[in-house]
């Protein structure tokens, strides 16, 4: 049987040793977030996960969500914690104090949103849908909407969707065909069909609020015609209590790969009463504020997969004994060694292991960023923060629900038949982490988003915001030999991203294709590269470390800092072939020759 | 044997056949009406360095409209010591002032008795065979001339200019039957030579070409934004970009010009043109503007705005707010989203559904078919039509380059299809075109359905043509190298607003090694874009250095300091021909030249430090090597340092040639080119008179101050600083410039340094300034908004 661990020591390691910690208590709100103060949140959290939530993983996998009469139903199970999950104030963990959240920074709230993912990541679904509903609220509504609804997402008593896709449209928002139109009273009707709304209907709160897109009667063509309105299943009473029933319904469930026990419905709007969110007609640049932190959430699906999947899979390495170390015998005792003592084993938990921490580092990082650009007092600083966000958004979706498939594979493949099985719960990671790669913009838009928007915006700005920095610690560690096998390598990839960069704007200016064609392999190659600069910071910071009472996990931090530096990293240099080699070949191939 | 001696035979075959050149006749001109016509034409004729006598009926009032100019912008004057050649006057008292005038200019009120009236005092002073025009815009000559004498009405003509005279560079000129035939090509000669028009000869029709279409226009697009209900703002974008009409469009053309003076032009159009006539039959007072009108409402020279107003909230925000044509209330000006004027293609806008598209076809059928009726009534030919409406309204394209835009046949269709008589022109091309190229030259289709060469004045050389006629010597994405005759090449700079950047600088290299094998004996720099060169491509430069490749841009300085060197040390002369803005880099191709040709309108300087670098192509060095070798300069090592610091550190710009004089931008011996398309073979004249024993500048040594000079010029900065006159980022640019000006840290007035030294020095302040998060915020800023950031 599976089992989880919330990784504490390393989660410790990133928030005081990998990030500098006066960065974060700098921040107002933010001068209490000392270990004491978060380490028994972090315990507290991963209780919660392994003792409540993980249970339930497999089981909800297996029985999934029923829909009858338009009335859905969550695993057995689920009701009940998530009972405990709102009871225990983590729904509130992140949100404003002003609204009765807890106001914990987003470097807190990462690392527990890990954990869920590792956990179960299914229920996790659920709140984080609430989440973005909370910031597109919280950033784009009217003082009104705020107070009324807020406070329920906040305890988690109401939960939130994201009503974007239709039928006929996915990533093409300017398709969309659900209309609104305005009411006497100042609300609006809206009317048409939504598909792939995760939590669009169960059976876990007393309220549902859709956050939807749809297009007013005078919208101009295309996405800048796009709307976003409030849409709650029961229309709150004066004294906040769920309602007549509003016209919106779920027609059917999805069956799929993966994430069983999350409930992915068609909704079915019909002059349901909505609230207009935002300005009339820049709905998607409302959405988008949420889509960004949702991506970045998407980002750490893959992460947690990733770490529950090695977990197991080292569990399962060091028990399962079968056959001789290649060199001879080395647990003569037993029957045979444990397979960990073979190399390619070894190669498989070390490359899990390093992907793994790597994009933890920069999810990490991120979420800091977040927390600056969110509140620094300083203009230029938030400035400088929110650049470096946008620009790495892609990149964490993408290279982390990417780097999650591969690891979980991996995982599976270290079991050998038995990950193959249900029973030892591998094969749910890799159908679990597949969605990741798909949902909030595929991967493939990732990456175009990447070097379509993000790379020219202010001519290269948000870029400064990470090839400086970088640049800069290279440079200052140039000359210290201790540092050398990690400096040389993140260097050398360094150059190549920025020659890459350099060579995909200049083909992208004239052509267009050109960029879309080095996408996916120019988002991979940035991500590595990001990771190098982390991978060296944490070395930087293990070695500084020394033989300390804790000498075991620094030396395990080098090793696996090593093993990126030599037996990952060099991926860039075939990345970067097939970047330079330009897009011509895939003009080349007449479609109906596919 | 100098070379005087080479030139001597062609001026002596001039004086042979005894005969003046035409523009040299007019040697003084007088000019009545001080309004901001007469003003204008007087200004621009002292410009052209011709004495003005200016009278107004107003005592002092002439004299005022000087002073006025002399505080206007964009400025009447090309420089300011033009304005001692405007005598100033009254009409009563000085009329005298006009006797030994060449010609005398009327541009007073628009009114037939007062015209008269002057025209007879006129003919008591004048000298005889002198010349007069009118600068009226409404009333015909015929009337004008009507019971004069015979002599009067042989010299008179109409000279129709547009505001403002010294921008605008279309001249309608009229004759009547009686008017002199060498009374308007003296005219047309000194129009076109000397003030730098296009002269486009005119029926006596009313409203000549450009206002008779123009107006028609103006009314359209006036009248279908209130049948179909557009938006001011979705009216004007429609105009724009589809159209190619200034982005004022047509409402905010009428805030520009004054709303109050469509009723004067309607009433003057109603009275001189038929009743049946389609501008006439188009007529209508609409309520709102009428209200406008009355409420003092009458655009921005009024200050209360008009169709657009701009006002400052309390924190000094600007409001932008528009009129709404169906209520009359002003609202916020809104965002045009429609998605017809998305489209590129003229004939698929005017095909598009939207409102638009059908505002757009309706415009475009009502003001295409009457330009067409017009000719000949107004003009022997589409090709005079045409650059009436280019240069005139500054229109991108005339009336008949439109309907090729959109074919004749679909004109002729859709005109059919909307019940709209088809005008015998259009009938007459059928499935064909106005405008065609044969044998490499462009012609047009003339009335008589016979093709003909679009007219050139004599002597001009127009780049279009020569790349109309055949194939560049050598071409990259950025720049190309012509052949213009003689032996000579030209190099064209063809980038978006002509910025330089490594294509354009490997063209050079590419043109000097060409140079070099003797492809062509002298190169003339020139293009005929609306900008000669707004400088480096910051763009690149800004993300190359975003993404820290360091190595790349100082590759960049270096590559464009040797294109620059060897622009200098050819063995061939190399003639910079500027037109427009020549900013930042541009001026440094100009500065090392080895002559410049420029247009009066060329607009130099190094502006680097308004995105937060100084010029690191030798901008530094050559204006440090102008102000040394200037003789009338003070000795010693300081005064060019702090020249050269002056006009770097404040971006100061020649808003003229004349102004690029007076800066030591250009050199005494450099020439200026009135007219726009006679810059070129000016320029060639130019490169070839310098052909003969060509020997290149030598390298010259500077003696700069060092540290003592850095402190004397950060000490005038601290005071500037101090009276809050610069910005906190201002004293680290002019810190980095003072170093350079001022030779380093290591530099002593005893001692010679070599330009290389200085131009090491360029490159290093540039570097460290654009590692600066001042500097990279500000050429953003640049890029982004089009204005310097004042950090």
């Amino acid at each position: 049987m599976p089992g989880y661990t919330a990784p504490l020591r390393d989660m410790r390691f990133l928030l005081n040793e990998f990030v500098d910690p006066a960065r974060l208590r700098s921040l107002p709100g933010c001068e209490e977030m000392t270990p004491d103060l978060i380490d028994p949140i972090l315990d507290e959290a991963g209780k919660l996960c392994s003792e409540v939530l993980f249970p339930l993983n497999r089981s909800g996998d297996e029985e999934g969500c029923t829909i009858e009469n338009g009335v859905v139903r969550t695993p057995k199970g689920f009701p009940e914690a998530y009972r405990m999950y709102c009871e225990g104030g983590w729904a509130s963990l992140a949100c404003d104090p002003a609204y009765g959240g807890q106001g914990l920074p987003k470097s807190v709230a990462m690392l527990f949103e890990e954990m869920m993912c590792s956990a179960n990541l299914a229920f996790g679904m659920y709140p984080g849908l609430s989440h973005g509903a909370y910031a597109a609220l919280s950033k784009h509504g009217t003082q009104e909407l705020r107070d009324r609804y807020l406070p329920k997402l906040v305890t988690g008593e109401w939960s939130g969707t994201m009503c974007l896709t239709e039928p006929q449209c996915g990533t093409d928002l300017g398709l969309i065909r659900t209309r609104a139109v305005p009411a006497d009273d100042g609300t609006y009707r809206i009317t048409g069909n939504k598909i792939f709304i995760s939590a669009g209907e169960h059976d876990l709160t007393s309220n549902i609020l859709h956050l939807v897109l749809a297009k007013l009667p005078d919208a101009p063509p295309g996405t800048r015609g796009i709307s976003l309105f409030l849409v709650p299943k029961f229309l709150p009473t004066e004294d906040g209590r769920p309602g007549a029933r509003n016209g919106v319904v779920c027609t059917a469930l999805e069956h799929k790969m993966g994430i069983k026990a999350s409930a992915t419905c068609a909704m079915s709007f019909d002059d349901a009463v909505g609230w207009l969110v935002g300005q009339p007609h820049r709905g998607l640049a409302a959405m988008f504020t949420m889509m960004n932190e949702a991506r970045l959430g998407v980002g750490v699906q893959g992460l947690g997969l990733a770490e529950v999947s090695y977990q197991n899979a080292v569990a399962y390495a060091k028990d399962r004994l079968q056959g001789r170390a290649l060199g001879g015998a080395q647990h003569p005792d037993k029957p045979a060694d444990p397979i960990i003592v073979h190399p390619d084993v070894r190669r498989m938990l070390l490359t899990m292991r390093a992907q793994t921490e790597g994009c933890r580092a920069l999810a990490l990082w991120t979420a800091l960023e977040q927390d600056v650009a969110l509140r620094h007092p300083d203009a230029a600083e938030r400035e400088a923060a929110d650049d470096f966000v946008q620009l790495i958004t892609p990149v964490v979706k993408a290279y982390l629900t990417d780097m999650g498939w591969d690891s979980t594979a991996i995982g599976m493949q270290v079991l050998g038949g038995h990950g193959y099985i249900r029973e030892w719960g591998m094969e749910q990671y890799v159908r679990d982490a597949r969605i990741a790669q798909i949902y909030e913009g595929t991967n493939g838009i990732q990456a175009l988003d990447l070097v379509g928007r993000k790379m020219g915006q202010h001519a290269g700005r948000y870029l400064r915001r990470f090839f400086h920095p970088v640049l800069a610690y290279i440079e200052a560690r140039s000359e210290t030999p201790a540092m050398e096998e990690f400096i040389l390598p993140l260097s050398k990839a360094f150059g190549r991203l920025q020659s890459a960069t350099a060579e995909v704007a200049r083909r992208g200016m004239g052509d267009p294709f050109e960029a879309g064609a080095a996408a996916t392999d120019y988002l991979r190659l940035f991500g590595l590269t990001a990771l190098a600069y982390c991978w060296a910071r944490m070395a930087e910071a293990a070695l500084a470390k020394g033989d300390g009472e804790e000498a075991a996990f620094y030396r395990a931090k080098l090793t696996t800092a090593r093993f990126f530096m030599q037996r990952i990293l060099p991926q860039t240099g075939a990345l970067s072939a097939q970047i330079m080699a330009g897009g011509a070949v895939l003009r080349e191939m007449e479609e109906a020759a596919f | 044997m100098g070379a005087s001696d080479r030139g001597a035979p062609q001026r002596s075959e001039e004086r042979s056949v005894n005969q003046p050149r035409r523009h040299e006749a007019i040697r003084k001109v007088g000019v009545i009406g001080a309004g901001v016509m007469g003003a204008g034409i007087a200004a621009h004729c002292a410009n052209a360095g011709v004495p003005v006598v200016l009278l107004d009926i107003v005592p002092g009032g002439a004299a005022r409209a000087v002073e006025t100019m002399l505080r206007a912008d964009p400025a009447p004057f090309m420089q300011r010591s033009a304005a001692r050649l405007v005598t100033p006057g009254n009409l009563e008292t000085d009329l005298g002032l006009l006797a030994d005038c060449d010609w005398i200019c009327e541009a007073i009120v628009e009114r037939l008795d007062a015209k008269r009236d002057l025209y007879a005092k006129l003919d008591a002073v004048r000298e005889p065979g002198s010349i007069v025009s009118s600068n009226t815009s409404t009333i015909p000559l015929a009337t004008l001339v009507e019971g004069a004498a015979r002599e009067f009405a042989e010299s008179f003509l109409i000279t129709h200019f547009f505001n403002p005279p010294r921008y605008m560079r279309l001249l309608e000129v009229v004759q009547g039957p009686a008017t002199r035939a060498d009374a308007v090509a003296t005219i047309s000669e000194f129009a076109d030579r000397r003030l730098g028009k296009t002269v486009i000869p005119c029926k006596d029709r009313p409203g000549f070409i450009a206002n008779r279409i123009g107006g028609l226009w103006m009314q359209s697009a006036i009248n279908h934004a209130f049948d179909m209900g557009l938006s001011v703002e979705e009216a004007d974008a429609a105009m724009g970009r589809p159209i190619g009409v200034p982005k004022t469009g047509v409402f905010g053309l009428l805030d520009l010009v004054g709303i109050d003076l469509m009723p004067h032009v309607a009433a003057s159009m109603k009275a001189t043109l038929p009743a049946d006539d389609a501008y006439v039959l188009g007529l209508r007072e609409h309520p709102l503007i009428m209200r406008l009108i009355k409420e003092g409402r009458t655009g921005r020279k009024g200050g209360k705005g008009g169709f657009y107003t701009r006002t400052r909230d309390a924190e000094g925000k600007t409001i932008r707010r528009a009129i709404d044509l169906a209520t009359g209330e002003d609202r916020p000006e809104a965002r045009v989203a429609l998605e017809s004027l998305e489209l590129r293609d003229l004939r698929q806008v005017a095909e598009h559904p939207d409102r638009g598209g059908r505002y757009v076809r309706a415009v475009l059928l009502e003001t295409l078919s009457y330009a067409a009726s017009l000719v000949p009534e107004i003009a022997d030919d589409v090709a005079s039509v045409d650059a009436a409406m280019r240069l005139g309204y500054n229109w991108r394209w005339g009336p008949f380059e439109l309907i090729d835009r959109l074919g004749a046949s679909w004109l002729a269709a859709a005109l059919r299809e909307a019940g709209r008589p088809v005008p015998r022109l259009i009938e007459q091309v059928g499935e064909g075109s106005f405008y065609r190229v044969q044998d490499g030259r462009l012609q047009y289709f003339g009335t008589d359905g016979a093709w003909r060469d679009v007219p050139r004045g004599e002597g001009v050389l127009l780049l279009s043509d020569v790349k109309r006629a055949g194939k560049p010597l050598a071409r990259n994405a950025g720049a190309s190298l012509w052949d213009v005759g003689d032996g000579v090449a030209c190099l064209e700079f063809h980038t978006k607003m002509n910025a330089l950047d490594p294509d354009v600088l490997a063209m050079i290299g590419r043109a000097i090694a060409m140079g070099k094998k003797g492809a062509f004996k002298a190169l003339v720099i020139h293009n005929e874009g609306e900008n000669f060169s707004v400088g480096a491509n910051i763009g690149l430069a800004l993300f190359a250095a975003n993404i820290a490749a360091w190595g790349e841009i100082e590759g960049m300085i270096e590559g464009g300091q040797k294109a620059m060197h060897a622009l200098r040390a050819a063995p061939f002369p190399v003639v910079g021909a500027p037109s427009g803005m020549a900013l930042g880099g541009g001026c440094e191709v100009l500065l090392h030249c080895d002559a410049v040709q420029a247009h009066a309108e060329s607009y130099i300087g190094l502006v680097e430090v308004g995105v937060g670098l100084i010029p690191g192509w030798g901008g530094c060095t050559a204006m440090l090597r102008r102000w040394s070798e200037n003789p009338r300069a003070p000795k010693g090592p300081m005064p060019p340092v702090a020249k050269a610091f002056e006009m770097i550190s404040t971006a100061q710009v020649a808003k003229s040639a004349f102004e690029a004089r007076e800066m030591l931008i250009l050199r005494p011996t450099d020439g200026i080119t009135m007219n726009r398309d006679r810059l070129l073979a000016d320029a060639k004249a130019k490169a070839l008179s310098m052909v003969e024993d060509y020997r290149p500048a030598e390298p010259k040594t500077l003696r700069l101050p060092g540290p003592t000079g850095h402190a004397a010029l950060s000490m005038a900065v601290q005071q500037q600083a101090a009276m809050g006159r610069v910005t906190p980022h201002d004293v680290v640019v002019c810190d980095h410039l003072a170093t350079t000006l001022t030779g380093g840290p290591r530099a002593d007035h005893t001692e010679e340094m070599t330009e290389d030294q200085v131009l090491t020095l360029e490159r290093q302040s540039f570097m460290a300034l654009l590692k600066t998060s001042g500097t990279l915020a500000r050429v953003e800023h640049m890029l982004e908004t089009g204005r310097p950031l004042r950090n």
